[in-house]
């Protein structure tokens, strides 16, 4: 079996170029020192690296020094007593194609060489490791968050929209008290932005109503209505009494599965969410990864006096609830008037500890800090 | 006398060659065999990878293992001479071989 | 302490998938054993004597009570109730079926916890002084690198078929508590003339059949070239360590056969080439990584408890260690009680060392190399309370350092290298000396006990060392005498002929006496011992027969 799937290119050219009798085929024991061999492969086309047994592994230092201290550039293939568990580590280390004593499992051979999406080393295959992947998306959304700082929320939005997650960005709106400002802010950049919305089958019939009335006066043409999938709803929520019982495997089925299913495809997701809401969001940047990708959050360091005045100034219609003392708007099930004390979403999930349903969950140890210093 | 022993593939448990060209957990169960029939029915074993891991011939006396191993071959028949330690008042923690 | 952001966990998850899907090679016949074994211990499976073993990675010691409560519930639901902490900081479990194992790793991926390289021919958990951020003679947490490593070495593409495995400890403290001179790399964080910090690095110790202490390669290496010299050191060894004779293929005999200033020069020339990398350690991921890890501070620190019961009073005497922060003191919670296995726990006791671990460590809780485990930050007027609490749990056995504090290998019991018993021979030497008084009476010492060569119980770095062997079916044992773990570290020499097991505990116990006979004032056992030499105490050991 000659697996030449690895690269193709390489493999073309050496093979034209050893039909047209320019080269030489070199074969070396895994135990060659890389020191001696400079001379044999200088005018070498391909060089095969023979395994006496899986378990020894010298030919995957051999290999990388081939490429890398002699900087050996024709095709390189490993040959002998592999097994497909090897594949990943012999592409790494700078093997272009594989062709193991064994060859009655290509199958397992080609799922092993897709089995990990991550690597923390660098090595001659040069994909970014973790260490570039962790650093890059760090300098990157803090010079975006940066940048940003400069400028306001349509700014933000436009750049948003238009060049940096272009295609891939959409907006989730709650159709709450405050969300007409975002829907605001994107029709005015192009009315054709996704505009998601959790349709829970929990919202008060007003905050229906207010989607409508909204959707046309913007003139917003991408509306999504994500719903909960109807065979889980069947399965975990039969009585439609979840919201009593545990109330985030509720807003799990509900909204965080919903959404995550719709972002599919998409980068980056808009959301109305602001610093004065209190609670976790009083340190809420304007981009920020979640654990299902990033956030944008253009109206972060928007007060409730500049809502308000925004509404004013572009006449926009009201939530029918928010002259009634709601706030913060969810589900009528876990929803109550936020009277005085407590912050705007005090009326949210009253009498629980819970504050957030979970779409925008942070990134796994990214909320963790040093817990004592 | 001789004995086949290995340890079972799925859990790792200690097994035993019965007569019946089975496996199985009870040593009583085990088939003695002399010693031209024990590297037989050893090759046969090693041949069954499937069920029984790194099948080997222990030595059998009367009712026990016998030879060099005895004690090894007892430790697996009778598990662990150090005891457990399943228990939570100091004043049980005596518990030596 | 660390915790996993997406890339970990993804990583980790992959390796369960891999795992799972060459177990169902192995069982459907598309893995052979041959190649199925390194691959299952890669992965910490071993097969051993009644069933297969499963040793549990505990990076750097370190766990939270999360985690602690994992390991308790994978006791009860897929063993037999119990877990044994080793002497490189991790756990293993004796009872689980192969087709649980991918279920306990999913268990584990939930509370960050994975068994990756905790055997095999490859890069070995890395291991750290227990008290990191906590000692009073620390020089800088050596932690974050031991996490750094932990990264950098899972899964490597070059170094996962070695010739033989290769374990790595960082040591941040003044004092050694992590062997470096027993390790393939031991890292000593050291101070430059201009205060900055950076590596002191040891190359080629190990115990095992040829015990040899580690060549110091280097006397500072900068902190971001770290990996570049780490991988420097694999490069050298697997080209050039032995393949031919597994009892030969440590990275220490091929330091010795090079000779050292051979096998620095090899490196320096590979390190040279590879410096200036993508190895070198970028600056935000250095911070990133000790971000997470750090001292507490406290408000209002309170004294020493001065009154309780003279058991509790004893016990702080034997088991607390001072804290460099006022106010808080390091706890050992002895897992040696008279009698028992040395380094084992049930599960209900891990259910309530994590519920201790929450209420009263600040979440964190560390494994030591004695087989252990260690609170580091515990507040001075939580001692009391700690205490009945570990009391009523049979976890506050006040024996910390002391003779009957003995470490063993889980010896013919449980394992397939074993040529003898370990823990009953340790349980015996416990009731004997503890009987006699004598433990308390001779103070700080080490006994180590290996039921083989191999030396996971470490008895080669034990000022008293007990090995089992076998002759003709009879077990027997050598003791040797002057072996030590740290700065000092140094290699015990055997005393004479073997002893049968029955007449180990006394001899033991004649040693000690022995040595209260010589002591000059506050010495140790090993002072005494090094003052003296061994005849002494050969004769003693020999007396009777």
């Amino acid at each position: 079996m000659l697996r030449s799937d690895f690269a193709p290119e390489t493999d073309r050219n050496a093979m034209a170029q050893l039909a047209s009798g320019g080269g030489v085929v070199v074969e070396l024991p895994g135990d060659a020192d890389w020191r001696a061999v400079g001379e044999q492969i200088r005018s070498a086309v391909q060089v095969d690296i023979r395994f006496a047994s899986f378990k020894d592994g010298r030919g995957f230092t051999l290999a990388t020094q081939l490429r890398t201290r002699l900087h050996y550039q024709g095709r390189l293939r490993a040959t002998g007593d592999l097994i497909p568990d090897q594949a990943r580590y012999l592409k790494r280390v700078g093997f272009d194609a594989i062709t193991p004593d064994r060859s009655d499992l290509a199958a397992d051979w080609a799922k092993a060489e897709q089995r990990f999406s991550v690597v923390y080393q660098p090595a001659s295959d040069a994909i970014a490791t973790i260490t570039e992947l962790r650093n890059r998306e760090g300098d990157d959304l803090e010079r975006l968050n940066a940048r940003y700082r400069q400028s306001d929320a349509l700014e933000i939005l436009r750049d948003a929209i238009e060049t940096t997650w272009r295609g891939r960005i959409a907006l989730l709106s709650s159709f709450g008290t405050e969300a007409a400002v975002s829907l605001h802010l994107i029709s005015r950049i192009d009315p054709a932005t996704p505009v998601f919305f959790l349709d829970t089958g929990r919202h008060f019939a007003q905050t229906e109503q207010y989607l409508r009335t909204l959707t046309e006066r913007l003139n917003l043409t991408n509306l999504r209505v994500l719903k909960p999938d109807a065979a889980e709803a069947r399965e975990e929520d039969g009585d439609g009494y979840l919201w009593q019982r545990d109330a985030d495997a509720c807003c799990a089925l509900r909204k965080v599965r919903p959404l995550a299913r719709a972002l599919d495809g998409f980068d980056a997701l808009v959301t109305g969410r602001k610093r004065f809401h209190g609670g976790a969001r009083t340190e809420l940047p304007v981009v920020e990864r979640v654990a299902d990708g990033l956030r944008v959050n253009p109206l972060a360091n928007w007060s409730a006096e500049q809502i308000q005045a925004y509404f004013q100034t572009h006449d926009l219609p009201r939530h029918p609830l928010a002259d009634m003392g709601y706030s913060s708007i969810g589900c009528w099930t876990c929803t109550a008037p936020a009277y005085g004390g407590g912050g705007l979403r005090a009326g949210r999930w009253p009498g629980q500890d819970k504050t957030e349903c979970g779409i925008h969950a942070p990134a796994q140890g990214a909320a963790v800090r040093p817990e004592r210093k | 006398m001789k004995a086949i022993t290995a340890n079972r593939l799925t859990d790792g448990r200690v097994i035993y060659r019965t007569a019946q060209g089975q496996w199985s957990t009870r040593f009583q169960d085990a088939q003695p065999l002399d010693d031209y029939a024990a590297e037989t029915v050893l090759a046969q074993a090693g041949r069954e990878s499937g069920i029984a891991v790194g099948p080997y011939l222990i030595e059998l006396g009367e009712h026990a293992p016998a030879g060099q191993k005895w004690r090894r071959e007892g430790i697996r028949i009778d598990g662990p001479t150090s005891g457990t330690i399943r228990l939570i008042e100091p004043a049980n923690h005596d518990r030596a071989a | 302490m660390y915790r996993y952001d997406e890339y970990d966990a993804t990583l980790v998850r992959e390796r369960i998938g891999e795992f799972r899907d060459q177990i169902e090679r192995r069982l459907d016949g598309r893995l052979s054993e041959d190649e199925f074994k390194p691959l299952r211990l890669m992965n910490g499976v071993y097969l051993q004597l009644h069933a297969y073993m499963l040793r549990v990675a505990i990076p750097y010691g370190t766990l939270n009570s999360a985690q602690v409560r994992t390991l308790a519930r994978i006791a009860r639901h897929y063993d037999r109730g119990y877990g044994h902490f080793t002497t490189r900081t991790n756990i293993q479990f004796n009872w689980p079926a192969l087709t649980d194992v991918p279920a306990i790793l999913e268990e584990l991926a939930a509370v960050e916890m994975h068994a990756i390289q905790t055997s095999g021919n490859c890069i070995r958990n890395t291991t750290a002084d227990p008290y990191s951020g906590a000692a009073a003679d620390e020089i800088e947490d050596g932690r974050p690198w031991a996490e750094i490593i932990r990264q950098w070495s899972s899964l490597h593409p070059e170094f996962t078929f070695l010739p033989r495995k290769f374990k790595i400890a960082v040591n941040g403290a003044a004092e050694d508590r992590a062997g470096l001179r027993v390790h393939d790399i031991g890292l000593q964080i050291v101070r430059d003339a201009l205060g900055q910090t950076g590596f002191e690095v040891w190359v080629g110790g190990g115990q095992g059949r040829t015990p040899r202490l580690a060549v110091k390669t280097r006397d500072f290496l900068e902190p971001r070239d770290l990996l570049s010299y780490l991988t420097a050191v694999l490069r050298v060894y697997n080209q050039h360590g032995r393949r031919d004779n597994m009892y030969k293929a440590r990275i220490k005999i091929l330091v010795e056969a090079l000779g050292a200033e051979a096998f620095i020069a090899e490196v320096e020339e590979e390190f040279e080439a590879i410096r200036d990398s993508e190895l070198r350690l970028p600056d935000a991921e250095i911070a990133r990584i000790r971000s997470f890890f750090g001292t507490p501070s406290i408000h209002n620190p309170a004294p020493l408890p001065e009154a309780g019961e003279p058991g509790f009073r004893h016990w702080l005497k034997r088991n607390r260690r001072a804290h460099r922060v006022d106010g808080l003191s390091s706890i050992v919670i002895s897992l040696k009680p008279i009698g028992g296995t040395p380094g084992d726990a049930t599960d209900e006791q891990l259910d309530i060392i994590a519920d201790l671990t929450a209420r009263y460590g600040l979440d964190e809780i560390r494994v030591t190399p004695e087989q252990n485990l260690l609170l580091p930050h515990v507040h001075n007027e939580d001692l009391h309370p700690l205490w009945l609490a570990l009391k009523s749990a049979g976890l506050a056995t006040p024996n910390a350092g002391l003779a009957t504090d003995i470490v063993s290998c889980p010896g013919m019991d449980y394992c397939s290298l074993a040529t003898a018993r370990s823990i009953p021979i340790a349980q015996a030497i416990a009731k004997r000396l503890e009987v006699a008084g004598l433990s308390e009476a001779a103070g700080d010492v080490t006994i180590k006990v290996d039921g083989c060569i191999n030396a996971c119980g470490h008895h080669h770095v034990a000022n008293i060392g007990v090995l089992g062997l076998d002759k003709r079916g009879e077990e027997y044992y050598q003791i040797t005498l002057g072996g030590a773990f740290g700065k000092d570290a140094a290699i015990g020499g055997i005393v004479g002929k073997g002893l049968a097991g029955d007449d180990v505990p006394d001899a033991i116990a004649r040693i000690l006496e022995t040595y209260l006979q010589l002591r000059r004032g506050s010495e140790t056992f090993i002072d005494t011992l090094r003052r003296t030499g061994a005849d002494a105490f050969k004769e003693a050991i020999y007396v009777a027969q």
